[in-house]
Parts: structure tokens; sequence; C-alpha cells
């Protein structure tokens, strides 16, 4: 009898794991508002208006008497980046920025692809929309969407538009390119309403591509972008033809992830650990959780007080360019930290970092963007997506210096259809930047092999 | 055979262990250089000099210029303080100080104390000395040393000066004070070279005292005041005839506080725990882990990067008072983030808020008094001094609204001379400005005590 009953419940418990298993929870989301005050009666307005960066006399010599009037406090002797932005170091750049920093010239340069803007559930959405030119006959571009993280923009991926949408290589895919700016960032407007997380921008970003004429499309994120587009794979599964990360920290360590870390040093074939995800991951402690608690301090204060952090740097050019640029610093190689100009030059120029810190600047937007951590992380690291695997066909880009190292193990619990898992060569966080032209592969060819096996 | 080594082994585990504990610990501490450079050769310059807080016309333009040009962003509909400092309300305080807060004014209050610096290693240390008038015929005033917090100052004791220097009660101790700022500081400079912790501000203000003439003389502080002067008593116990705190957050939280923890509900009494305790730690999870988390970002990011957050807050002062102020409200009573104006005026005066806020901003010294956090946790929570019991006479006033509750247990555990553990009747973390007769009190009854015990020894 009692064998019976153990045996009917073992069963029992097998088949209710094998149907919750096979059932996909699909991700839901209620339309939201996000105006001042209370909605409007009359109908909503999806017109699209072309939309131009600019800049006058009158920002400028605000910004050149802000960065003039900034003091200044020395950094300890023989301290490097291991307390943040090194004051020496920032004098340097400043000075570049006063002096020989062209914002008229940069302002040119962005409005070289078109922008747009367009109201969604109350605020005005911006976005970059690059159609290719010269389109062969009977071509029809791939569209594809990309998201950026904190504290970059669109502007991260303009090295690499011209590679999607004007390939030099005739076997590349030709992309239609849109580049929208998540709501509270740069140009788009900051919701006026609490609760505006990823999944709210991401349900926008899809009322976007749909009033933009696409029923599907590919989409490419990192950092916030990664969270953002992976959203956007769970409320529409069937509208994502394929998603692109290079960045997916696990948001739930399950059995497979913690089993690899305990054994995978010893067992590495086991969890298909190469030599660089064994030198990422060991020693586990400094390098998972010290390393983590050194570099999240950020994360903590704008989860909780994004409103108390952002004001005085909406006020203070020199400490935004600070705040900002300690992050292309620390998280392009951890090791920048003990270099006395924390490397910044060594991937980027100043001219981008600085137009970068100018959109922030110009838009005021930096509080706004903050409040986007308090806003995914309130309700704790417990939220209902996060829990919840992905099953669109997926491509990984592992870049050797990313802030979270994540072997293919890892990235396989959550992207239960992951197409490809590239390791490449060089690169950190703001890999779409530093390395377009490594990016745009990746994206080419698993845009390529997800075009194949359609056809 | 087996049975004897095993007996033997405890044997000697129970008295080695009995020998460790017995062994006090001393807290040990070099002395160190913190100007610029190398440090000179020749004497050290032991002179002590008055000084006056001061304010000019240009300071005042350049203040008024900036809050001028500040860049308004508003807060999100119906989110009070939960998303940090609220920006209508930080409009209210801008304009008050724009139009109404009167510095000059401020600036001699400041002075009607006395202010010295003296160079201390290599840095100048500032301080308030103020020595009691009319003292009666044979009595000697007993020398009490106050050490401030982050975000707070020497400015935070103004209120309760003359509570312990010229107390109305005939029965009361005259004091003696000495209110010091932490190196990095006010008006204290800041040191030039890494590695200025809690021991090295204890050692500093070891030597400040003993130039000041004291042999001995009572301690008290709260938030970096507490560790500051619990390290005084470690480093030199004979020196610290009482410690008095109102902040003591467990540092190594040992057995008895997790069984207290653990079982402390259903065994109030088996643990000393009061109402008020039951009330603060229960449920564990919301209110030790979860407010915790939600009240630490600031802490997290000065102990990480300091220079890069206290940036921007040396350029706005409107930034800067943003930042600071947000504690006032918050760790007064964590219910202000609920309340459109954070509750702010509720306890303080806007003067008082804005008179410190103007410390930090005239002297300039928001990133190097952020970086005292880095130098207190780069190595971790593992310092020698955090698992160091203290052995001198310990008196805690115990404020309901503390940003980290202790009940009695959790103190003793550290501080093994508990003398006097007073649940107060009101009060958070910034009590001393907060509170300043109830605090006076207690500091009162806990003197009394401990040389009243004196005198029955001698």
């Amino acid at each position: 009898m009692f064998t019976e009953v153990m045996l009917a419940l073992v069963v029992g418990g097998v088949i209710y794991f094998l149907v919750q298993k096979s059932k996909r929870p699909q991700l839901k989301s209620e339309d939201g508002w996000w105006g001042e005050g209370t909605p409007p009666d009359r109908e909503e307005d999806v017109s699209i208006r072309p939309y131009t960066v600019r800049t006058d006399k009158e920002e400028l010599e605000d910004l050149y008497r802000r960065i003039d009037q900034t003091r200044s406090f020395p950094s300890l002797e023989d301290s490097q980046f291991t307390y943040g932005f090194n004051s020496q170091y920032l004098q340097n750049v400043v000075s570049y920025w006063r002096h020989d920093f062209d914002w008229r010239r940069q302002v040119d340069q962005l409005n070289k692809y078109p922008h747009y803007k367009t109201n969604i559930e109350g605020i005005d959405v911006h976005y970059v929309h690059v159609r290719p030119k010269n389109l062969p006959e009977g071509v029809t571009a791939v569209p594809l969407l990309m998201v950026h993280g904190w504290p970059g923009s669109f502007y991260e991926f303009y090295r690499m538009i011209p590679l999607l949408t004007q390939p030099s290589n005739p076997d590349d895919i030709m992309f239609e390119v849109v580049c929208p700016s998540i709501p509270g960032y740069c140009f788009s407007e900051a919701p006026h309403k609490k609760g505006f997380d990823s999944v709210c921008a991401a349900r926008v970003f899809h009322k976007l591509m749909k009033r933009l004429g696409f029923q599907q499309f590919y989409a490419h994120g990192g950092d916030w972008g990664w969270i953002v587009t992976t959203n956007m794979a769970q409320l529409e599964p069937k509208i994502i033809k394929g998603l692109h990360l290079n960045f997916a920290p696990p948001s739930k360590p399950g059995l497979p992830m913690v089993l690899s870390i305990m054994l995978g040093h010893r067992f590495p074939k086991i969890f298909g650990f190469n030599e660089h995800d064994i030198q990422r991951i060991y020693p586990v402690v400094q390098n998972l959780v010290v390393e983590s608690v050194k570099e999240s301090g950020y994360m903590h204060i704008q989860a909780t007080k994004p409103d108390t952090v952002g004001r005085g740097l909406n006020d203070s050019p020199v400490g935004l360019a600070a705040y900002i640029l300690e992050k292309f610093s620390t998280w392009t190689d951890h090791d920048f930290r003990n270099l006395d100009d924390g490397g910044l030059t060594r991937k980027f120029s100043l001219d981008d970092l600085l137009t970068n810190v100018m959109i922030y600047w110009t838009s005021g937007c930096i509080i706004s963007s903050m409040r986007f951590y308090k806003e995914n992380f309130s309700k704790g690291l417990d939220q209902p997506h996060s829990k919840m695997p992905v099953h669109v066909p997926t491509g990984f880009a592992c870049f050797p210096n990313e802030l979270m190292h994540t072997p293919k193990l890892w990235v396989q619990q959550k992207y239960r259809e992951l197409k490809t898992f590239t390791p490449m060569a060089r690169g950190g966080h703001f890999a779409a930047m530093e390395e377009p032209e490594l990016m745009a592969q990746d994206i080419q060819n698993f845009t390529k092999m997800q075009e194949k096996r359609k056809k």
C-alpha cells in the first residue's frame, strides 16, 4: 500500500513537473500612461515627427560658465582611478572639453542620421531610423531594433550603423535600423508617473515598431538594452525573429549554474568551460562577489535614491562627466582602475565620450535615467520576467572584458534557443562603441543563420 | 588511551579558550603622515592657533549664483521622498536658503565658541574648545571629547554644549568640551595620502587631547564618532575614563546576537528584549535586511567611488543640500520617506540644517568626507578593531528611531563594561542635534555614575 502511494506521488510529481516545463508562461503587460496629470480625452496622437538635434550659443555659454566655475579638489596621491575618477585626469578631459571639443560639429554628426519623435502612452519617444540607401532590386531590408543602456545612448551604435545598413560585403545582410532612446533617457521624454520599468519600455518599443509598420524584426541590446529586448521577446515571441545580446547576467542562478561554479574548476569540460571562463570565474569570491561589490555602488544608490544622487549631476557638467566617464573606463577593463588616466582613450576618442556626456547634459536626463534602476529593482530581484525563460532564437556575443562574464551554459539557462555563442576577440561592456566591426560582424553572422533557416 | 587523548584535547582546548579570552587584545597603531608630498625635515609644529570662521561677499555671491542657475527636474508624481529628496520641497528649502537664510549671522553663531587649529601628523586639525566660565572654587571641569559623524559636523553639538559647560542644575557636572572635526571634514584639513581610517583619526585625537594637556577624559560619539571614540578606547583604555555612545551597530554578530534574533520573539525575557526591541527587530528580513539595503546605497558608493560621486556635489550647492538633507529626513524617522516635505522641519530648523550644509559647502570637504567610507571599508568588514571588545566603562543612549537598533544584549557583546543603557524617550540618528537636552542628561547621568563608582573604590 505504502509503495503504491509513493509510486503514485513520484509519477504524479514527474508528470506535473514536465507539464509545468512545457507550459510556456508568456509575459503579460497592461497599457500604461506616463504623461503629466491625467490623460486627455482626445484621440491618441500617433503622428511621427522628424526631430533635429540642436544647440545654440546660450547652451554653450552656459556649459562653459559651469565648467569654468568647477571647484577642484585633488585626488589622493598615488590613487589612480581606485577612488573613482582621478582629479588630475579629469582636469585634462575638462580642458579638452572647454577648448577643443566642438559640440556644434558633433551635433552635425548626430544629425547625419534621421531622428524622429512620436507620442506613445503619453510621452514622446525619440529614435533614430536609418533606412539603407540603394537597396538592390527585390531585396527587403531586414529590420533591426537596437536598444542602449546606462550611461550610454543611441550614440553608442553610430559606428555600427553604416556596417549594418551599407555593408561592403555583398553577402552581408542590409539592415534597416531603429535606435530608440529609453523613456527617461536622452531625447525621449521622461515618464511622469511611478512604475516605468523594463517591461513598460519593452511594450512601448513594440508599439513603436508596429507604428513604423514592422510585423517582425530582430533586436539587439546590451546593459538595460539586454533586459528591454529580452522582455520584448518574452512579451511577443512571434514578433522577435532573433535576439542578439552582448550582456546577459543570470537573474536566477539555478542548479546547473551553481554546480558549474562549484565543480567547473576541476571538471571544465563537463560544463563547457574554456580557459577564459576559468580565468574570469575563479577565484569565485574575488571575481564574482568582491568585484561585483566594488563596482555596484552606483546601482545601489540609483536603485534607492535616484533623485538625490542625480540632483548635483544635473547642475555640474564636470561632475556629470566624471560620473559617466568613470564607467567608460572601469567597465571597458577593470584593470584600468590602476591607471592614472583610467585608460579612457585607449578604446574611445574624447569626442565620442563627450558627445555621449553632452547628450545626457543637454537633455537634462540624468535623474530620470537613474530612476530606471529603482523602477526595475524596487520589487526586488524576483520580477516575473526574471523567472521566465526566453524562447526566441538568440545569439550571444561574449566579449572578454564584459562586466559580468557569462559562459555558454549560464546563458542557455534562460535563453533556451541559443543559436550562436561567439567568444569575441576583444572588448568590454560598451562593446558596440568599442568594437563596432566585431559586433556588427556577429550580428551579421547570427542574422544570416536565422534568415537561412527561414528560407 | 583514546579517552585520555580526547580528554586532554578538550581540557587543553578549554584552557586555551579561557586564556585567549582573558588576554585583552590592545589595538595597536603606528604614526602616520598625511600632508602633501614628503614630510619636511625639522621639528613638528605643535602650536595651537585660534581660528575664526569667516565669510565674505564673494563667497555669498558665488553661492547665490550657483543656486540661481540650478537646473530643476521634477520628481515623479506622488513619490514624496521615496525616490530621494523631493524636487518640490527642495525648491522651498532652496528659496529659503537664497532669500532668508543669513549665513553671516550663522557664522557669528559658530564663532560664539572658540575655534582652534593645530597641526598633527602633517595636517591641520580643527576643533572647538569650550571651557566652563565661573567654575566654583576647587572644582575641576570634567574633560569631554565629542566626535561627530557623516554628514554631520561639530555643529551638531552646539545646543548641547551650554547644557554641559554651564548646567543649570547645581548637582550636574561641569564639563570642559572639545569638539574636533575628523580630518577631511569641515574645517580640518583633508589627508593627502591613502589609508586614513577611523584608527588613524582616533590616534590623531589622542594626540590632540594630550597636546591640550588632558591625561584622562570622557568621550562621546555617534555615527563615525562612535567608531572613532571606540577605537580611542581600544588604543588607550586607561586614558578614556568613560565612553558614551548613541550608535553601536554590531560589527561581528556573534552567537548571542544570532540566537536572540532567532528566539527573541518567542522568549523576549530570555534576551532582555522589551516591546520596542521586538517592534524594531521583527519581522527580521524586513527590518534588518530590506531596510538596510534601502538605506545603504550612499554607503556603498562612498565606500567604493568617493571621488566620482562627490565631484558634482562640490559644484552644486543645491545638489549638496539634497544629498545631505535627505539623511536628516530619513535617518530621523524612516516613515518621513512618505511625507511630501520629508518631515525635515519637524525636529530641526532650516537654519540649523543649512548651517551644517554650509560647513560642507564652504570648506569644500564633501569628497574627502566620503573617502572616510572607503578607507574604513576597503579591507572589508574584518578590521582588527571590529573583532576586539571594549573594556572601558561605557554608557549607551538608545534612541527609538536610530538607524540601526541595538538592544542591550547586542551592545554588551562588544562593550564589556556597559554601565548604563538608557532607552530614550524620542529621537533618531542625529540625536545630539534633535534632542540635545535628552542627550546631555544621559551624558550627565553616565558621568556622575562613573565618578561615584570611582569615589566608592577610593
